[in-house]
């Protein structure tokens, strides 16, 4: 396991942030850590980089406690903070030469640049940067030193969709080779686009991990939508697809041929967190 | 820890720090200081001119001269509202009204009047001294004997025809100005990390919070050395005992960093930084300013740590003092320096975890 998270705890004064939660990551792996603002993604990240130590449990990251060897650990991955905090006097090179000496590695910055089509701007101070531009200096900084784990903390906050979509496409990118990924957001199409297993987070504990799909199936309501046309307009019938008397009322639907459209509606991520939680993601 | 991180570190902090325009500012502004040393004058006056006014040609007048050993000279007035006009517009320091029956109440044996009069603003020193003068100078004229102090002798080291003029000693106002300045830098930096989020980017690298410490703890000396030579080379001041010179300096630097390392923890916000750092910049330049109040001898200024910074420098500057000499005031600097080095890194360490 290349991530091993034990019953790890952690509070501000009274305040439980992340309540002995425990999960294992594997090589390749994309696991999305999805919940609302304070649920407790961000301490958990902390607890998992080293910024933070447990006040219970333990953390392993590729086979070592981040807690006892947490400079092995920081020399093997890579991490994007949610906030932006780059050094804003200094140009986009400035920046990831920097990081790229503190790791003292060799690095074409240019090429990483145009990964992240910022080649443009290269010697602009960060401080004229737009939010999204900074985002994504952020992002190409969490890659220089070429890292085994990715901990990306909201990656595609604040960008368009275009560039998101192309920070999407370097995330699969760097997952298909071999990268394991620890993606928290509050994005449900992302999560669901990108992570392999999702966890859900929710005041500090996790309240379901699997695979987007079987989370979905496990949890959320599918339906079939039928619009049928009457004599005062259309009317539209929703038919649960696991129901029982669910066929015979679709085929007594299609034979009277009155109908505009139908179509499947799957669960929604989002559906699935307001069963287990009560709250929406959002809040 | 990593020389190479703190090598990244180091040419990282000097970057952000020539780009920062306050941190800017405020080296050129110790810098631009300095100049002021040009400004004060070069010489010192050490004789008093005196106004007299003689209603009736008194002895007195050639006593006085010669009670004065040398170091007063004197104008004749002819009228007394002439002597005293003198003195008010500030032409003299003081002025002496001798009436016109004044050797005969001395040869009487009565007691005679004499009227002093003094610029506004003369210390008390001097008014002292002077009616010392005047009264050794009736002595002699009443008993015909010379006063009966023959001999002197001066503890400590004689300044008598060498007293150093204001320009010399302000020479370590500038000095202490500058390294203020500088823990105002090293503040900045710290502070400036911290509010960034950037520490915490660091941190997540093979750098750790030794690292950043000693970096911004090398930036800081080798600014606070290369401000501090600039002002010298400017005042064209390098000079003494080497030694002791250098070792004021060194000391001063690390006074810089250790105070700046510690202000520079208190806060997370850089605006904060400035009522932290502001308050000590200010109270810090006070002993190295009493030099432009004259006559004001504050004992409390001996709890501020550049009192004997500036008191070593000044030694070393204007008196040639060598090593032993200013040992005291640098084992105190010293000690600061540790203080507040162990504070600063225990406060650091703490936010850093």
């Amino acid at each position: 396991m290349i991530i091993e998270a034990e019953g790890i705890t952690y509070s501000y004064g009274d305040l439980v942030a992340v309540d002995h939660i425990s999960f294992e990551v594997d090589k390749g792996e994309i696991i999305g850590f999805l919940g609302p603002n304070g649920a407790g993604k961000s301490t958990t990240v902390k607890m998992l980089t080293g910024q933070l130590n447990p006040h219970e449990g333990h953390v392993r990251v590729l086979g070592h406690d981040v807690a006892k060897e947490p400079k092995a650990v920081h020399e093997r991955i890579g991490v994007c903070f949610e906030e932006k905090n780059l050094y804003p006097r200094l140009s986009i090179r400035e920046n990831l030469q920097f990081f790229a000496d503190l790791f003292d590695v060799e690095i074409d910055i240019d090429a990483l640049l145009k990964k992240v089509d910022l080649i443009k701007w290269a010697d602009d101070k960060v401080e004229t940067l737009s939010k999204g531009m900074q985002q994504r200096v952020m992002f190409a900084r969490a890659l220089i030193n070429d890292p085994d784990v990715l901990f990306l903390d909201e990656p595609t906050d604040g960008l368009d969709p275009i560039s998101a979509d192309s920070i999407r496409k370097i995330i699969l990118a760097e997952k298909s080779k071999g990268k394991t990924i620890f993606l928290t957001t509050h994005n449900m199409s992302e999560a669901d686009m990108l992570s392999d297993r999702l966890a859900f987070i929710n005041e500090g504990r996790i309240v379901a991990l699997d695979t987007p799909e079987n989370l979905k199936l496990r949890l959320g309501k599918r339906m079939l939508k039928v619009k049928v046309r009457t004599e005062k307009g259309f009317k539209e019938e929703s038919l649960p697809l696991d129901h029982k008397d669910t066929p015979d009322r679709a085929k007594e639907l299609l034979e009277n041929r009155n109908i505009a459209t139908i179509h499947t509606q799957e669960a929604t991520l989002d559906e699935v967190f307001i069963k287990l939680t009560g709250r929406k993601l959002e809040q | 820890m990593r020389p190479s991180c703190i090598r990244s570190l180091i040419k990282k902090d000097a970057l952000m720090s020539v780009r920062n325009n306050l941190i800017l500012l405020g080296m050129v502004a110790g810098i631009l200081f300095s100049l002021i040393y040009y400004a004060l004058p070069s010489d010192v006056e050490e004789t008093y001119e005196i106004a007299i006014f003689d209603e009736d040609s008194s002895q007195f007048m050639s006593i006085l001269s010669m009670t004065g050993a040398g170091g007063l000279e004197f104008k004749v007035y002819d009228s007394l509202e002439g002597m005293k006009e003198a003195i008010e517009k500030g032409d003299l320091i003081a002025g002496i009204h001798i009436p016109d029956n004044f050797d005969d109440d001395v040869s009487a044996g009565r007691s005679p009047t004499l009227s002093l009069y003094f610029l506004h603003g003369a210390s008390e020193d001097m008014m002292d001294t002077f009616e010392f003068i005047i009264r050794s100078g009736i002595e002699f004229l009443a008993v015909g004997q010379e006063p009966s102090i023959t001999e002197y002798e001066v503890l400590g080291m004689d300044m008598a025809g060498r007293q150093v003029p204001l320009r010399e000693q302000s020479l370590p106002f500038y000095i202490i100005l500058a390294l203020v300045m500088e823990m105002w830098t090293i503040s900045t930096l710290i502070v400036e990390e911290n509010a960034l989020g950037t520490l915490r980017a660091v941190l997540v690298t093979p750098a750790s919070s030794s690292d950043v410490i000693t970096a911004k703890s090398i930036i800081g000396v080798v600014y606070s050395i290369f401000v501090v030579s600039v002002i010298m080379l400017l005042t064209q001041s390098i000079r003494g005992n080497f030694l002791a010179l250098f070792a004021c300096v060194m000391l001063g630097a690390m006074f810089a960093v250790s105070l700046g390392l510690f202000l520079g923890s208190l806060t997370k916000n850089i605006t904060g930084s400035y009522v932290y750092v502001s308050v000590p910049l200010i109270i810090l330049i006070i002993p190295a300013m009493l030099v432009f109040i004259p006559d004001v001898s504050l004992s409390i200024v001996k709890f501020i740590p550049t009192y004997y910074l500036a008191s070593a420098i000044g030694d070393v500057l204007n008196s040639g003092a060598a090593i032993a000499a200013i040992a005291s005031d640098l084992f105190i600097i010293a000690v600061i320096d540790l203080v507040f080095f162990l504070l600063g890194i225990f406060s650091l360490r703490r936010r850093y975890s």
